[in-house]
């Protein structure tokens, strides 16, 4: 997101610098499984969502990008309700979304486990090579004359007289404005700013395998979300689904739960059975933060008017190229081709 | 009598040979040593193929990590520097 | 599930063995995990159950004797498993292998890791040919099988494995086509003061010296394997002399073989420290990432001690002082009284590894050495990436093991990096011109070994799915 919204603002005519405490996209993009699917996306962020699927559909293969199509399944009763109810607003906010009949399902996916309750389809769903994140916006930035910097342990914020000073152990940045985009990062970067946001850091688990002979073509989903699959061309198999592990930003990188590690494998197994000999070669976590409502941070600090923040979005990979150039609007004072989204306002009572 | 480099090769008593395949190829082991082994008395140096660019591989590491000896037996990968070869084992390569 | 372990021991070599054993005398409950069926580690690996009888040799000696030991003693031998996590929890370690395809975990209150080492052999062009395998790897096969390897082997490499490989080689029936050596007889004149510590491994080394002359076996001094050459497996090689940095010069010369053994030296297998949360540094002495540590195998996790080869190359001579050293801490850290003389020990300890570090003196690797990785030669074994394509990702700005990985997938195959990783720090740390221990390896992420689905996921009701409130809409 720090890098749409920096390039947007060199696009018209600022001169940004981005500062990342480790490696480009190492944080959260360069870590998830990758799932482009507008399936999982909420209702009201589809319009985003749609257009952040471009985004994505523009880098192309620089990003390894595929538009495979996407299938949700529900294997109960239960699960087969809340797909249709929640697949039809979905469908209703934009995405090209329809249920597909058993035999329709078979046809595309023979590998998947009979016990299909229902499905749905959205022929825009597919993915990215979310470790490509990294090289594609260094070579960007670089492409665009942006200055970075990676490996910026930023240690402190003061302001000075036209704008602000931000040091690390031996360099210091200087700048009018700031944009803190540092995802689950954000509560401790603000809190460094005298401001308190309500964000907390989800830990998923994200596992691949070794490769394997093409099984599926196209990114599963569950109707509860504990699952995504999908196939790389490469072979190899990406599994997700949110599950829990250890840890928080502060500390680094997370954990994985074995227990939770254990639950996600046996879903993924249980939906396509081919892979249960599959050896797995790795298993990580990245952070996914959010705010209470679960919707996203996008506009100035609380209580700054050149401090901005974008984070958050609830969907991040999927909506962060186009808000972070909508972000780069803002800060730009155009009028952005969507509302944002006021970091200010009130937030429910945290219910974990 | 002092040997500066003694030969020990017929000083060594193994079990009795069994039948393997190793891709449908029928090949004779001791009951017990490593497929590995076994392979390496067969002559057959070439394993697998490499994930990526399918080059011919083989033993390397000998310790079960490198995993470019890899084989699959009853459908589950396995090193065959770690599999014990036993009368009747059927072996499939990962080679393309 | 096993529960409550007073110490767990994860690595059954001279250091595994030695710290459980010692351990094992004080009452406590002792459990040893190790991949292999049979305690002994990679030195004193046990032979198959195919070989009935065969001649003894000192390791089979000595492992007969610590084999003996483990089973004469009330430590819990869990052979033929593959541990995949270790995790930290308040007071205690979580250690997940897999046995006989199953997923199982055990609890312990103090850990000792002994997981030893794995070798480095620099890339060169062909060495990912059937054929060309390890100098340690190539005495694996030996000692646990007895079978010679190849019918014309070329060994190539540093210190004393060299002369190790061709005599084993040899004395299983094996022949050697030439014995090519990085070291110089100056080398070895340096290590002569340690060797004289160790007379019998002196005068054995000497023999196979000697032999190797009376048998006119080509010995080449100075030189090392350039470039293997062969079609789907090894048909020659190409060697050539080099300078005191290891830098090659001169003519190219060949041999026929079918085989190559070549290593440069052992490095730590660090992936079990990181983790379990214990930094690592850089020391070339020692083998390149070594884990921080002090006295008597402690280290900054709480609880949690190392030694052997893991901890640092030191020979299998330190690793047997360093286990019961790192054997006792653990004793000491659950709070029992010890009865050894830990000085003395120590005093052992430092003489023995005074010889160790003097042989791997012979292999730490010299400025030339990488230039033996030309540009199309493959670095990542497992996904076929080129040093010319690692290289360009680093000019293209990624500027860390992680970010070369995430690039061009180097380090991201089959073997998780062990193979290449130390050859890509040393690519990054020369575009960056930087010292090596600026680099650091990629963050360690579980399993440590490949795990099926199924020894994963074991049984499963899809009704156990936890229904959790669906996400927000």
């Amino acid at each position: 997101m720090g890098c749409a919204s920096a390039l947007q603002m060199a696009e018209g005519g600022m001169k940004p610098i981005v500062l990342d405490q480790g490696d480009i996209g190492q944080g959260a993009s360069g870590v998830n499984a990758g799932t482009l699917s507008l399936q999982i996306k909420r209702v009201k962020l589809m319009p985003y969502a749609i257009r952040g699927h471009q985004e994505w559909e523009s880098m192309g293969d620089d990003v390894g990008f595929k538009k495979t199509g996407g299938y949700t399944l529900a294997f109960t009763d239960h699960e087969a309700e809340l797909l249709h109810e929640r697949m039809s607003l979905k469908a209703e906010a934009g995405a090209p979304i329809e249920f597909v009949s058993n035999s329709v399902l078979r046809e595309a996916e023979p590998n998947l486990a009979d016990r299909v309750v229902a499905a749905s389809y959205c022929a825009e769903d597919g993915y990215a090579n979310s470790s490509l994140t990294g090289q594609f916006y260094r070579a960007r930035l670089k492409q665009q004359g942006v200055q970075y910097r990676e490996n910026f342990k930023l240690l402190s914020v003061e302001a000075c007289n036209d704008g602000y000073v931000i040091r690390s152990a031996n360099t210091a940045v200087k700048a009018k404005k700031l944009l803190f985009s540092a995802g689950a990062w954000l509560k401790s970067l603000s809190a460094l700013m005298g401001v308190e946001l309500p964000v907390r850091a989800r830990i998923n688990t994200v596992s691949i395998t070794e490769r394997l002979p093409m099984l599926t073509r196209s990114v599963i989903g569950h109707a509860t979300g504990l699952l995504t699959l999908k196939q790389k061309a490469n072979g190899t198999l990406l599994i997700g689904g949110g599950w829990q592990g250890h840890g928080t930003p502060e500390q680094g990188r997370g954990q994985i739960d074995t227990d939770s590690l254990r639950s996600n494998l046996a879903l993924a197994r249980h939906v396509l059975p081919a892979i249960k000999d599959a050896r797995i070669l790795r298993s990580w976590t990245g952070f996914e933060a959010n705010v209470p409502d679960f919707y996203p941070l996008a506009g100035k600090l609380p209580g700054y008017e050149d401090v901005f923040v974008l984070g958050c979005v609830r969907g991040g990979y999927t909506i962060g190229p186009y808000i972070g150039k909508l972000m780069g609007d803002y800060i730009l004072e155009r009028t952005t081709e969507l509302p944002l989204f006021d970091p200010g306002r009130d937030f429910p009572e945290a219910v974990t | 009598m002092f040997q500066l480099a003694p030969n020990h090769e017929d000083d060594i008593v193994r079990t009795a040979k069994v039948n393997f395949t190793f891709d449908g190829k029928s090949l004779l082991a001791h009951e017990g040593e490593s497929l590995a082994a076994a392979l390496m008395r067969a002559k057959q140096l070439h394993i697998s193929d490499a994930p990526a660019d399918g080059a011919p591989r083989g033993l390397f590491c000998c310790m079960g990590l490198c995993q470019e000896c890899v084989v699959q037996v009853d459908g589950k990968t396995i090193e065959s520097c770690r599999l014990q070869v036993s009368q009747g084992l059927h072996v499939s390569s990962l080679r393309r | 599930m096993i529960t409550d372990i007073d110490i767990a021991i994860i690595g059954a070599g001279p250091a595994g063995c030695n710290a459980a054993l010692i351990a094992a005398e004080y009452n406590l409950s002792v459990v040893m995990l190790d991949e292999q069926a049979s305690p002994g580690g990679q030195v004193w690996r046990e032979k198959s159950r195919a070989i009935l009888n065969a001649p003894r040799t000192p390791e089979s000696v000595a492992g007969g004797l610590i084999r003996n030991a483990i089973s004469q003693s009330n430590v819990s031998h869990l052979g033929g498993v593959r541990v995949w996590h270790i995790e930290r929890s308040e007071d205690a370690f979580v250690i997940h292998y897999e046995n006989a395809g199953v997923s199982c975990f055990l609890n312990c209150r103090s850990l000792v890791i002994a997981t030893g080492a794995r070798e480095y052999v620099q890339p060169i062009p062909g060495w990912t040919l059937p054929g060309v395998l390890g100098m340690a790897a190539a005495t694996s096969i030996f000692k646990q099988d007895l079978i010679p390897i190849g019918s014309k082997m070329v060994v190539s490499g540093t210190g004393p494995l060299v002369f190790f490989v061709a005599a084993e080689q040899q004395r299983l029936g094996g022949k050697i086509s030439a014995v090519v050596t990085s070291n110089t007889f100056l080398d070895w004149m340096k290590a002569l003061p340690a060797m004289l510590f160790r007379p019998r491994l002196l005068f054995r080394g000497l023999r196979w010296i000697i032999a190797l002359y009376v048998n006119r076996i080509p010995v080449y001094w100075g030189h090392t394997v350039t470039r293997v050459e062969g079609k789907s497996s090894v048909s020659r090689v190409e060697f050539k002399k080099i300078r005191k940095d290891w830098t090659p010069q001169g003519e190219p010369k060949f041999i026929d073989c079918d085989c190559v053994s070549m290593g440069s030296g052992l490095i730590p297998a660090f992936e079990p420290f990181q983790l379990v949360g214990i930094s690592l540094e850089h020391n070339s002495d020692l083998g390149g990432w070594v884990p921080k540590q002090e006295l008597d195998g402690r280290t900054n996790v709480d609880g949690c001690f190392i030694c052997g080869d893991g901890a640092g190359i030191r020979g299998s001579l330190a690793a047997e002082t360093h286990g019961k050293l790192a054997g006792l801490s653990a004793v000491a850290f659950l709070g029992a009284k010890i009865s050894h003389p830990i000085e003395k020990l120590r005093r052992e300890h430092a003489k023995a590894t005074s010889f160790g570090e003097a042989m791997s003196k012979l292999s730490i690797p010299r400025p030339g050495l990488t230039k033996l990785t030309t540009a199309q030669t493959v670095v990542c074994r497992c996904e076929g990436v080129t040093r010319a394509e690692i290289e360009e990702e680093i000019s293209l700005g990624a500027q860390s093991t992680i970010s070369v990985k995430s690039g061009v997938r180097a380090g991201m195959g089959l073997c998780g990096g062990k193979f290449c990783q130390t050859a890509i720090t040393d690519l990054i740390a020369k575009a960056k011109s930087c010292p090596v221990n600026e680099i650091v390896p990629p963050t360690a992420r579980p399993p440590l070994r490949p795990v099926s689905v199924n020894t994963l996921a074991g049984d499963f009701n899809y009704s156990d799915l936890p229904i959790s409130k669906p996400a927000p809409l």
